[in-house]
């Protein structure tokens, strides 16, 4: 499928903001519809079905988190949400009513074009192919073994349980709850240290240098995201 | 007051009875002595009991003493004695002339005596005044000032005072004495005792249920407040005395409050001029700072339009210098969003609408997110962190301790060259983390290593770069919101560094606490 055929719908209320959009999507040969308010999102997403949306948080007439689930309730279009900082809050309500990913703004254009592929990938395959290579980082996840720089590496069941998850999810951001729950169960959510010292470890494990990061990313606020340059 | 009122007083009756008891006493003397003088002279004995009663008992007892001589004198010694009658018609001549002499002398020692009596009350008077006016001078504020004036009335007059100020178009009890009860009904009377002008309340015909006088205290302005008095012991001679002396501690009570209402507005309207001040100060910097990265912003891309639109005199641009051209506008865009992240943040901490949520962080973590948000700023300075192995979680809020790291990074980048290394140094000392971020910049003038966390403080460079002079001050805000510390120091060697020391003692999980600065 060429991005010809690919639908994006932008939702925002600010004219410039959609203009912009529009104008660099199609730089990408986007087709680009628009939607000024959660209303009218719905409608278009119910009429013109495109094949990702962007949402921005602060619209006139309801709130995205809830925008995010009528829209979950028959539909699994990849969405990504537009946020401003100082919003944690109404990002993680987002994420956790089924939205695939966020971006900050202001952000840039490549930073958008590499979520909306991450978000089209995760939608279109639902089995991930076995392995997962990003510069020195290797997972194998048939063989539940991971390299590193080369090296294998010898990780607790915890933490290859967190690394395969944030794998299965590569270049997604993942919210701390929605980790807490897969790894750990519902009764866990709010035990968000075992989160951090676990990160903390498989860091220390895999990354080159833990104070910055390669491949596990900190989203401030939200969660973690593992990076992945397709 | 009515001179049957004056007589029942006992005062007044024990004096009248002496001044019996003195003619008593100088008639028995005359038995003895009256066959040894002439009794033209027993006259003067007389004479010296009027003067005397006339000095010390007063005008009353001084005419009675006088009328008593002459009955005395004519009884017990005028021949025929124990008669009235008089035998020598030349003693009625004694006997008047006496009366004479006696009623003046008495009136005239009287008037003295209450002229003496006067004095010494207005001295008694001035000098309580000149006591209250001193301790007014030194008195700061309207409470001070009520207080002293209650004070002063209450010892001086033997008196239970109150003193209300007005507040706008309301009354407030600002001082009283522990017998005066403050209730509804004295609040309303002082409150109409506004409006009448006049003493209102006791001796006021409308307000009869009240125990206090109300006296206005009136300034060219208005009202500025009521007195209200009622007198432990009513003594009907003093009551024009006490009136005037009331009126000399309205009238220092009036200057003074009219003095601190006076000096506080003076305050308020020096701490609104340091604030528009500051305004006006915070408006010129803001507006430098927001207009000069849109001047390159606006300029590149007038020069990319230009350059597109080509046409004859088209602008020549390479491809590098057009990358380099997009690539300041970027850089700029990304300062631009850090003073206006700031600004939003000075105004929510501010305002105190700024929540902190506490979680288990690492501290590690935090760093890393700074430097990678920074990236971009810190191509050309190598940056060196340097973590203790055993660090604890530490409960804090991601995001805000994320900017503080921000802010500190990008201050030390302003302030060192290209190439210069920052060092960022993670301790932990037994429930204290201590992350230290120096750099080798031009450092920090030694009287101002505390200043640097004020508003709209900036270290002078040289080359003129600016700031708004926010970053430190929304640190601190921060840190000290997260019951931490922030101080500054001088680097051995040249630089400055931050210091930021956080407690690990663990809080409840999403533990919010609002800030107020």
């Amino acid at each position: 499928m060429s991005n010809k055929d690919i639908i994006i719908l932008v939702v925002d209320d600010e004219r410039p903001i959609r203009r912009f959009l529009r104008a660099s999507l199609q730089g990408y040969g986007y087709r680009v519809i628009e939607a000024s308010n959660g209303e009218e999102a719905i409608q278009s997403a119910t009429r013109d079905h495109p094949d990702v949306i962007i949402l921005d948080l602060g619209l006139p007439d309801m709130d995205g988190a809830e925008v995010t689930r009528q829209l979950r309730e028959w539909s699994q279009v990849p969405i990504l949400i537009l946020s401003v900082r100082d919003r944690e809050e109404d990002k993680i309500a987002a994420l956790d009513a089924g939205a695939d990913d966020y971006l900050t703004k202001p952000f840039g254009v490549g930073e958008l074009m590499a979520r909306i592929r991450v978000t089209m990938r995760h939608a279109k395959t639902e089995s991930e192919p076995p392995i997962f290579e990003d510069s020195d980082l290797k997972v194998d996840l048939s063989l539940r073994q991971v390299w590193a720089r080369g090296k294998v590496i010898d990780l607790t069941p915890t933490e290859y349980d967190l690394l395969r998850l944030l794998v299965n999810n590569a270049g997604k951001v993942l919210t701390h709850r929605q980790i807490l729950r897969e790894i750990w169960g519902i009764v866990y959510e709010n035990e968000s240290h075992l989160l951090r010292v676990n990160i903390s470890n498989l860091r220390r494990k895999i990354e080159t240098d833990p104070t910055r990061p390669a491949h596990i990313l900190t989203e401030p606020g939200v969660g973690y995201r593992l990076k992945f340059s397709d | 007051m009515s001179v049957a009122e004056y007589i029942r007083q006992p005062v007044v009756i024990r004096r009248y009875f002496q001044s019996i008891l003195l003619v008593a006493a100088i008639t028995l003397l005359g038995f003895p002595i009256n066959n040894l003088i002439h009794p033209a002279n027993l006259v003067m004995l007389y004479l010296a009991i009027v003067v005397f009663a006339a000095i010390f008992l007063g005008r009353g007892p001084s005419i009675l003493a006088s009328f008593l001589s002459v009955i005395c004198f004519d009884f017990f010694f005028v021949k025929p004695t124990l008669s009235l009658s008089v035998d020598d018609t030349e003693y009625l001549i004694t006997f008047t002339g006496f009366l004479t002499v006696g009623l003046i002398i008495s009136t005239l020692t009287a008037s003295v005596r209450s002229q003496v009596s006067a004095a010494q009350q207005r001295e008694a008077q001035t000098s309580a005044l000149y006591a209250l006016s001193r301790d007014l001078t030194v008195a700061l504020g309207i409470e001070q000032v009520a207080e002293e004036v209650v004070r002063h009335i209450h010892r001086t007059l033997n008196s239970e005072v109150a003193l209300f100020v007005t507040e706008g178009a309301t009354l407030k009890l600002q001082s009283a004495t522990a017998g005066f009860s403050a209730n509804e009904t004295e609040l309303a009377i002082a409150q109409k005792a506004i409006q009448s002008g006049p003493p209102s309340g006791k001796s006021s015909e409308i307000h009869t249920d009240s125990k206090f006088d109300y006296l206005p205290l009136n300034t060219t302005r208005g009202v500025v407040g009521i007195l209200a008095v009622r007198f432990v012991d009513p003594d009907y001679s003093q009551i024009q005395a006490r009136r005037q002396q009331m009126e000399g501690f309205a009238n220092l009570a009036v200057l003074a409050i009219e003095r601190a209402r006076l000096s506080e507005q003076a305050n308020q309207a020096q701490v609104l001029g340091a604030t528009e001040k500051l305004q006006t100060a915070l408006l010129n910097s803001i507006s430098h700072d927001l207009r000069t990265p849109l001047v390159s912003i606006k300029g590149v891309l007038d020069c990319m339009v230009e350059y597109e639109q080509g046409g004859e005199n088209a602008m020549h641009l390479d491809q590098s210098s057009r990358i380099d051209m997009i690539e300041n506008a970027r850089e700029e865009a990304a300062r631009l969003n850090r003073l206006v992240e700031n600004l939003l943040d000075m105004t929510r901490l501010e305002s105190g609408s700024l929540k902190i949520t506490f979680d288990e962080c690492d501290i590690q973590d935090v760093i890393g997110s700074a430097l990678a948000h920074l990236s971009d700023r810190l191509k050309e300075n190598q940056v060196q962190v340097e973590i203790a192995s055993e660090i604890s979680l530490i409960p804090l809020d991601f995001v805000l301790m994320e900017q503080v790291m921000v802010n500190i990074l990008d201050n030390a980048v302003k302030y060192s060259s290209p190439g210069k290394p920052i060092h960022i140094r993670v301790q932990q000392e037994r429930d204290t983390t201590t992350v230290s971020i120096a750099d080798r910049g031009i450092g920090i003038p030694p009287g101002d290593l505390e200043r640097v966390f004020n508003k709209f403080y900036r270290v002078l460079r040289k080359d003129g770069t600016k700031g708004v002079g926010l970053g430190l001050s929304i640190c601190k805000g921060i840190v000290e919101a997260h019951d931490g510390k922030i101080w500054a120091e001088n680097r051995d060697g040249g630089g400055a560094i931050i210091n930021l020391a956080l407690s690990t003692h663990p809080r409840e999980h999403g533990f919010e606490k609002q800030v107020l600065l």
